[in-house]
Order: C-alpha cells, then sequence, then structure tokens
C-alpha cells in the first residue's frame, strides 16, 4: 500500500503520510479486529477516536497498536470523524480513510477508494454498497437526494477516502454543525466544488450493536426530519450552480 | 388595574435583575436586554393610553392587542437570539473537546518519548 501511495509512507518529519480513522463508540466486541484488518489491508497508521465509550473500547483500540484520540463526551461518529480529520489536518497528512469500528466495512477495498484519490481521479472517494439498504432506507436515500438534489446511490456510507482538500474543507466550523456524516458532509463537498466519486465497494453485516440511526421508528422519524430540512435548507440554487452533483462512478 | 399589576410586575422584574447581576448569575448584556423589558413595562403602567393612542394611529380597534403582540413578537424574537447563541455555543464546545482529544494525544506521544529517552541503558 505504501507503494500505492507513490511515496514514502511517512514525510521526512515522521508524520504519516495517509492514515485510517475509525470513530468508535462502544465497539469493544470488534474494534480490535477491525483495527487488525486495517492494518494489514492499508499498511497505514489507524487512529481510533473514542467517542466517549463506556466500556472497553479503547483499552482495546490501543492494544490492538492504534493511536486513540479519546474525547471527554459523546459528540456524535460525524464530530468523532472530525476530530481525526482534524488531527490528521494539523499534522499535515496527505490522504484520510475513514471506516466504522463495527466491522462492515471490509478493509480490502481500502486499496480501491485510496487508489481513487491518490491518482487524483477525485478528491474524495465513497464508498458504496447498495445491497446493505432495506427497502425503508433506499426510500429514505431516495427522499434525501430529492431533498438536496445530489445524487448518490448510498449517501449515508461512512466508508470514504480523501484528499487533503477534503479534509481541509471537513474541519471548518461550518462542517462542526452538522450532526451527521451524510448528506450536509456531501452538500459541503459539493460546495467545496471537490470531486466526488463513488466506488463499490464491499460491506459486512454488523457483527455487534445495531445502526444508531435506524434503531427505532421515532429516531428514523427525527432523523428523516431533521436531515430532510437541512437538504432542503441548503439544496444548491439551479442559477448558481446546477443541482446535480457531478458525480462519477469509477 | 391593568397599569397596577404592569407596574408591580415591572418592579419586580427589575429588582430580579438587580439581584441576578449583583450576583454574577446574569450577564450585564443579557441584563441590558431584559432592562428594556421592564422599562417597557413602566411604560404601560405609567403611561397607558400611549398604547391606546398608537393603536388608533394603525387602525387597531382594541389597543391592548397591539401590547400583546408587541409582547408576542419581541419574545419569539428573543427565543430565535437564544438558540443562535445555543449553536453557537454548541460549536465551540463540540471544537474545543476535539481539541482536547488532539492534545491529549499529543501529551500521550510526548510522555512516551520522554520514556525512551531517558531509559537507562543495559
Amino acid at each position: 500500500m505504501a507503494a500505492l501511495l507513490r511515496y514514502p509512507a511517512e514525510k521526512a518529519d515522521h508524520h504519516p503520510n495517509g492514515v485510517v480513522i475509525i470513530p468508535a463508540f462502544n465497539e469493544e466486541a470488534t474494534i480490535g479486529d477491525v483495527i487488525t484488518s486495517a492494518f494489514r489491508h492499508t499498511d497505514l497508521p489507524v487512529w481510533v477516536v473514542d467517542d466517549g465509550s463506556t466500556d472497553l473500547t479503547k483499552e482495546r483500540a490501543l492494544t490492538a497498536g492504534a493511536r486513540v484520540l479519546s474525547l471527554p463526551f459523546q459528540i456524535g461518529a460525524w464530530g468523532a470523524t472530525q476530530t481525526g480529520l482534524r488531527y490528521a489536518q494539523k499534522l499535515g497528512v496527505d490522504f484520510a480513510i475513514t471506516m466504522d469500528a463495527d466491522g462492515q466495512h471490509d478493509p480490502t477495498s481500502a486499496k480501491d477508494l485510496l487508489e481513487t484519490v491518490v491518482s487524483g481521479k477525485a478528491d474524495v472517494a465513497l464508498g458504496t454498497f447498495e445491497d446493505r439498504g432495506s427497502g425503508s432506507r433506499r426510500v429514505a436515500w431516495k427522499m434525501m437526494g430529492l431533498a438536496s438534489g445530489l445524487d448518490f446511490r448510498d449517501p449515508t456510507s461512512g466508508y470514504r477516502a480523501m484528499n487533503a482538500a477534503a479534509i481541509e474543507a471537513l474541519t471548518c466550523s461550518a462542517a462542526s454543525m452538522l450532526d451527521h456524516q451524510d448528506i450536509g458532509v456531501l452538500i459541503l463537498l459539493v460546495r467545496a466544488r471537490l470531486r466526488i466519486s463513488e466506488i463499490p465497494v464491499n460491506m459486512f453485516p454488523r457483527k455487534s450493536g445495531q445502526s444508531r440511526i435506524f434503531s427505532t421508528w421515532r429516531v428514523v422519524f427525527s432523523y428523516m426530519i431533521h436531515t430532510l430540512s437541512l437538504a432542503l435548507a441548503k439544496r444548491q440554487l439551479r442559477r448558481n450552480q446546477p443541482s446535480k452533483q457531478r458525480n462519477t462512478v469509477a | 388595574m391593568i397599569q397596577t399589576v404592569a407596574t408591580l410586575f415591572g418592579l419586580s422584574l427589575s429588582l430580579v435583575l438587580l439581584f441576578l447581576i449583583r450576583r454574577d448569575r446574569l450577564h450585564i448584556s443579557h441584563g441590558v436586554t431584559w432592562g428594556v423589558a421592564v422599562l417597557c413595562f413602566a411604560l404601560l403602567g405609567f403611561a397607558p393610553g400611549l398604547f391606546d393612542a398608537i393603536a388608533r394611529e394603525l387602525n387597531i380597534i382594541y389597543g391592548p392587542t397591539l401590547a400583546i403582540s408587541l409582547a408576542i413578537a419581541a419574545l419569539v424574537i428573543k427565543a430565535l437570539l437564544l438558540d443562535i447563541e445555543c449553536s453557537k455555543l454548541r460549536v465551540k464546545n463540540q471544537r474545543l473537546a476535539q481539541k482536547l482529544a488532539m492534545l491529549e494525544s499529543d501529551i500521550a506521544d510526548h510522555r512516551n518519548a520522554t520514556k525512551k529517552a531517558t531509559r537507562p541503558l543495559g
């Protein structure tokens, strides 16, 4: 994988050129295996952002060899991801891969995502796995697309690779206003005129726990109201920019 | 009667404001905003005819409706300003927590580096 980067895995100041960022909240059951797999398949440093876990997530992550950034209280998966991105920006990291801590994201697909941004084909590679969505989830994705004017096949996927320009765009204060990594983040990237490619990846069923967003109908309803309102409010105006995202599929 | 009620309410509110500011429970900027509210109550208490006169100019038949409408509008604006302030604080709080996590990681690195540097030889 270091060869894929076409330059040393570390800069002269020993800071990494690329990192894997994993936000985690109470994922002690899977975090160790996820870190080990990420190391094996990416050959990049792995940073776990512990989002105020109350179990042994932090300890298991440290044992597995990851750097752990511990938040003093839970701020949500997107906030935790942004923590990792801000740290990456601080160290001058050129590329970052974000993945979930629950074992859903197949680390063997990381090379496809990373290659897309390293080669310059896109600023952000969005890992898509449409088969993971149930009927109601796909309806939700469709509604998000209609409300935002963006056309993504899997807008809620957290499996992404991004370059330094995208990292910079996502570390601003405006991005801190977002609760989730889906439509709001994608709109922000589009507004920054960054190129986003959707790359088919493999995903596994969740190994433990359950989705925090699609857990109960009440939570889903609240999430959809907030997300659709945000999408409508931030929808791009046709006069200034085309409402359709100029995404490409590798 | 309404004049008496408004006057008493305005007086009570001004005393509460003074107490809160002196005890550092309320920031002076908010104290000034609420002070304006107290002045409005005082106006209602000492010059109730003023609202009636303005209402007549605006073709509002029932004068107190104007006072009530203005009060509701002021409360809505105040609530909105509070939400805006709350949003700003939320972002600041979140970014502060992120910065703390980053700094703690740097401190851990520094400690490890210091341990390695001071490890006895052999």
